[in-house]
């Protein structure tokens, strides 16, 4: 009886948790084109409700009354079953996500463990979905996908490593309970760093939009979806965006935790201002190249997530006071940034350097035509 | 594909030796960043580009043959739809083929207008060139910035010639009205806004470092080669060989103004940016000299609206367009209408190093150095 | 990694800016002013002092447009024969394919009559291939709205106006000088 009564708790919960996604969902539609039009000097949705409120609900709509074409050279079983591998571990994460203390829909001892395990098979559809659309760039960008997204699990795997070494718990729930004094934003800002940048890469978003690049491969896997189809990867998108901004907020910004207000809106707070970064980072960069996405994540990322790891780990070791590990942490994120600096800037520069000269030469002996 | 019929040339025959692992990769013409309808035929190699294959002619109207068809007032109308960017510059180009053939002399105020419209008309098409390149390196906030200063030029434009891209407003030997009477104010309304959005669409992207890493060592191309080639423009002075058409051979009035012409190093993509960014810093310079030198008197054509018959003859006359040297060769027997007449597009030129431009570098590349020739196909289908 | 930071700020800076000083035009809401010399489709005059049109119907327009776009006859003006009207030619017909028109403006330079203006008409689409071929009526309605819009002054007429003005400021000390 207890076991039936717990299912059907749970199944209350995936319910309540599809809902509230959905409208998380609409809100970030709305939220990102509203932020990409005021970085862009635009206004955004204006003309559906007020301020545009009820755009996305218009789009989706659109997205599911519009026709749903499927190639004739497609497989078509891979072709239909792409999409819902992708939304179903998009979904399945966040069964033990935390929204609060107790907002939870199945807490689990290894919750960190869990949601790492279950990210990772969205890939699965993406390729799946390019390989089945028969379709050049499909291909192309199915392979990026599996790629990308495989490079930079690393950096989230051991990122989130070296938090649960400081916490010494796999348990969510834990974790924000031992940012209770201080968030790990203090301690590891290095770890922040890097997992704000490999979940960007893991969700794709500007600069690691790579397998789905507009300008190169229109799209990708998702070039032949259309119509609901193509909603559900939009929707998976979303969510993993969503899950991304919650995860960075529950590992580095303290969760939960903060005066005065009930801890889901403190959550909802910090989840949504790091979806907004995530936002002006997608208003302001270009995109990588696979080869060098791939660069930054063997040369760069792993080896700072390494880094990190075994500086959380000698802390907890030796139980260094606190500031150390920040003062560790910094030190690599200096040296990482300088590093990119100098590698990348220094060709330009030269280019600047010899046109100076050119320009004194010919200021002390001007040019007959001037 | 089985449906295809045997008259068309069968593409797979051209690599015979094409490694099983190439796949061939058809981009364009309704690819988003192939500015245009232009089609590039690609073989691929996983990301890695191996042979490529343009197709051009999407926009073919034969703009040539046209010309031979209409009265020499009117052809002026076939050059702004020519390189439909730069249209100011396309047009003093040709106007000044039939003056030389003519001898007509030009009203200075006409001169020294055509000057500011037509480098305002240059940091207009550059900021659009700066715009898509973002675009094409997948950055979506540059266009909108480069775009809001194109859109203050295009205002301009509009106040002074009537249209904000097809103006059909330079005449042979002269304009076709002088510009309105608040011209300065108007101007020096416009400069400083301009110049700000000049900087700010430099901004976000010139030292950007993902923006580096995409287009610095890409494709370079030595100057040697880029002559051999015949490009242009840009293109060339990225090559860090310094030639302007503005310099070189000065036409209409620029031997009066003082100015840079910015050159590169390497030539690879990254240059040609940088060249183009600075080439606007120069072109508002030559726009404040030439406010300030701006003289009074007439500046409608002598020949009023008589009909144009030059002497027989031919002319060529080339002139530095956005996008490298225009040069226009025109053959008159007589008559009012041009017994022929050619035009050697910029961009044409330019795409003619496409291939040693792309082969071997990887797929991404493609595109942004497609954006980085700044093709307008307008000009390269004629 | 500074170069991105600035780049970051830019764009957090434009959202202020973008606010304050808002570039966008929200177009069918709030219609885009043209400029006085904005050269929209062509549109044939309305002389209100004779009520005729303007045009003869001399086809000089016809013949310098680079697209071939127009067509036009003329007749015998009735007003003349009654001693109103000094033009001894009116307009029959007269039809311009909008669509081909590219706007160039080359048959207002070059009529005689003041007759043919471009006009500040620019929202005519249709979802016909040949929909906006506009005969001599509507070309006049287009026309008359334009007219009354900017204070329509015939060209000819304000190139006197304008020469009058010149000798009038210029002319008596040059009078004096000559007397």
């Amino acid at each position: 009886m207890s076991f039936l009564i717990s299912v059907a708790w749970s199944a209350l919960g995936l319910a309540v948790m599809f809902a509230v996604l959905s409208v998380v969902v609409l809100s970030m539609v709305w939220l990102e084109r509203k932020a990409l039009g005021r970085l862009q000097l635009r206004y955004g949705p204006t003309r559906t409700g007020k301020f545009g409120l009820l755009q996305p609900v218009a789009d989706a709509i659109k997205l599911i009354v519009k026709e749903d074409i499927i190639p004739n050279d497609s497989e078509k079983a891979i072709f239909w079953v792409a999409p819902v591998i992708v939304v179903v571990s998009a979904f399945v994460i966040w069964v033990t996500i935390p929204g609060g203390d107790s907002v939870v829909i199945k807490h689990l001892p290894l919750g960190l463990f869990y949601i790492i395990a279950f990210a990772v098979i969205g890939i699965l559809g993406l390729v799946l979905a390019g390989w089945g659309s028969a379709n050049k760039y499909g291909i192309m960008g199915g392979l990026r996908s599996a790629a990308q997204l495989i490079s930079y699990e690393i950096p989230v795997v051991l990122v989130a490593a070296a938090v649960a070494i400081l916490a010494q718990s796999l348990d969510m729930r834990e974790i924000v309970a031992a940012q209770s004094a201080y968030p790990y934003l203090v301690v590891l800002p290095l770890g922040l760093v890097i997992f704000f940048i490999a979940g960007l890469a893991e969700v794709g978003r500007t600069p690691f939009d790579i397998y789905h690049a507009e300008s190169e491969v229109v799209g990708g896997p998702f070039v032949e979806y259309s119509g609901a189809h193509w909603s559900v990867f939009f929707l998976a998108e979303y969510i993993n965006t969503f899950a991304i901004a919650a995860l960075t907020a529950l590992l580095f910004l303290g969760g939960w935790g903060g005066p005065a207000l009930p801890d889901v809106v403190w959550f909802l707070f910090k989840t949504y201002a790091v979806v907004l970064v995530v936002f002006w980072v997608r208003g302001t960069f270009p995109r990588l190249r696979i080869d060098q996405l791939m660069a930054f994540a063997w040369k760069v990322m792993v080896p700072l997530s390494f880094y990190t790891v075994i500086i959380a780990a000698v802390y907890r070791f030796y139980d260094l006071p606190w500031w150390s590990l920040t003062i560790l942490s910094l030190a690599g994120l200096a040296a990482a940034g300088w590093i990119i600096y100098r590698r990348m800037t220094a060709p330009a520069r030269r280019v600047i350097q010899i046109q100076e000269r050119l320009a004194a030469q010919r200021g002390a002996a001007p040019s007959p035509r001037t | 594909m089985s449906t295809q019929p045997d008259t068309l040339p069968d593409i797979q025959a051209d690599r015979a030796d094409a490694q099983p692992v190439e796949m061939l990769l058809n981009m364009g013409p309704q690819h988003p960043s192939t500015h245009g309808v232009f089609r590039m035929v690609l073989w691929v190699d996983g990301e890695k580009v191996v042979d490529v294959e343009p197709h051009i002619g999407y926009l073919h109207r034969g703009s040539e043959k046209l010309c031979e068809g209409e009265q020499y007032h009117q052809i002026v109308t076939l050059f702004d739809r020519m390189d439909y960017i730069g249209n100011f510059n396309n047009e003093l180009a040709y106007c000044m083929a039939v003056e030389k053939l003519m001898g007509l002399e030009v009203p200075e105020r006409a001169e020294y207008i055509r000057v500011i419209l037509c480098e305002l008309n240059r940091v207009a098409s550059h900021l659009l060139y700066v715009g898509t390149m973002g675009l094409d390196a997948g950055a979506m906030t540059p266009v909108m910035f480069s775009f809001r200063g194109r859109e203050r030029v295009q205002a301009l434009f509009e106040a002074v010639s009537g249209a904000r891209m097809m103006h059909n407003y330079f005449r042979i030997g002269g304009l076709k009205e002088d510009v309105p009477d608040n011209f300065r104010e108007l101007m020096d309304e416009l400069m400083p806004i301009l110049r700000e959005d000049v900087e700010q669409s430099d901004r976000i992207l010139t030292f950007n470092e993902i923006f580096l890493s995409r287009l610095k060592d890409v494709s370079p191309i030595t100057a040697n080669e880029a002559i051999a080639f015949g490009l242009t423009g840009p293109m060339l002075r990225a090559c860090g060989y310094e030639y302007d058409v503005r310099k070189a051979q000065p036409y209409s009035v620029y031997d009066r103004f003082d100015f840079e012409v910015p050159v590169g190093l390497d030539g690879d993509c990254w240059d040609r940016h940088w060249v183009r960014v600075q080439e606007m810093y120069q072109s508002l310079r030559i726009v404040e000299q030439a406010m300030e030198q701006l003289p009074d008197g007439p500046v409608a054509s002598p020949l009023g609206r008589r009909l144009i018959r030059p002497p027989a003859g031919e002319a060529y006359v080339r002139a530095e367009n956005p996008r490298g040297e225009i040069g226009v060769y025109l053959v008159s027997d007589g008559t009012d209408k041009p017994y022929r007449l050619k035009v050697r597009p910029p961009s044409f030129c330019n795409l003619s190093a496409l291939r040693r431009l792309l082969v071997d570098t990887w797929l991404a590349d493609s595109v942004v150095v497609l954006g980085s020739l700044d093709i307008v196909l307008g000009e390269v289908d004629r | 990694m500074l170069e991105s930071l600035k780049g970051m700020m830019l764009t957090l800076a434009s959202t202020v800016t973008g606010l304050r000083r808002p570039v966008t035009q929200q177009y069918p809401k709030q219609a885009t002013p043209v400029k006085p010399r904005f050269m929209g489709f062509p549109a044939l005059t309305w002389d209100g002092e004779i009520s005729e049109p303007y045009c003869t119907g001399c086809m000089v327009c016809i013949r310098n447009c680079p697209t071939q776009c127009m067509s036009a006859s003329m007749m015998d003006n009735p007003k003349h024969a009654d001693g109103d009207s000094s033009r001894r030619k009116i307009v029959d017909y007269f039809e311009i394919n909008l669509n081909r028109c590219i706007l160039c403006g080359i048959c207002v330079e070059y009529c005689n009559f003041d007759a043919i203006v471009m006009s500040h008409e620019h929202e005519m689409s249709t979802y016909a291939r040949n929909g906006d071929r506009v005969d001599l009526p509507a070309l006049l309605e287009i026309g008359k709205k334009y007219q009354e819009a900017t204070d329509w002054i015939p060209p000819t007429v304000l190139a006197k106006q304008k020469a009058d003005a010149a000798k009038s400021a210029a002319g008596e000390p040059a009078e004096a000088s000559g007397g």
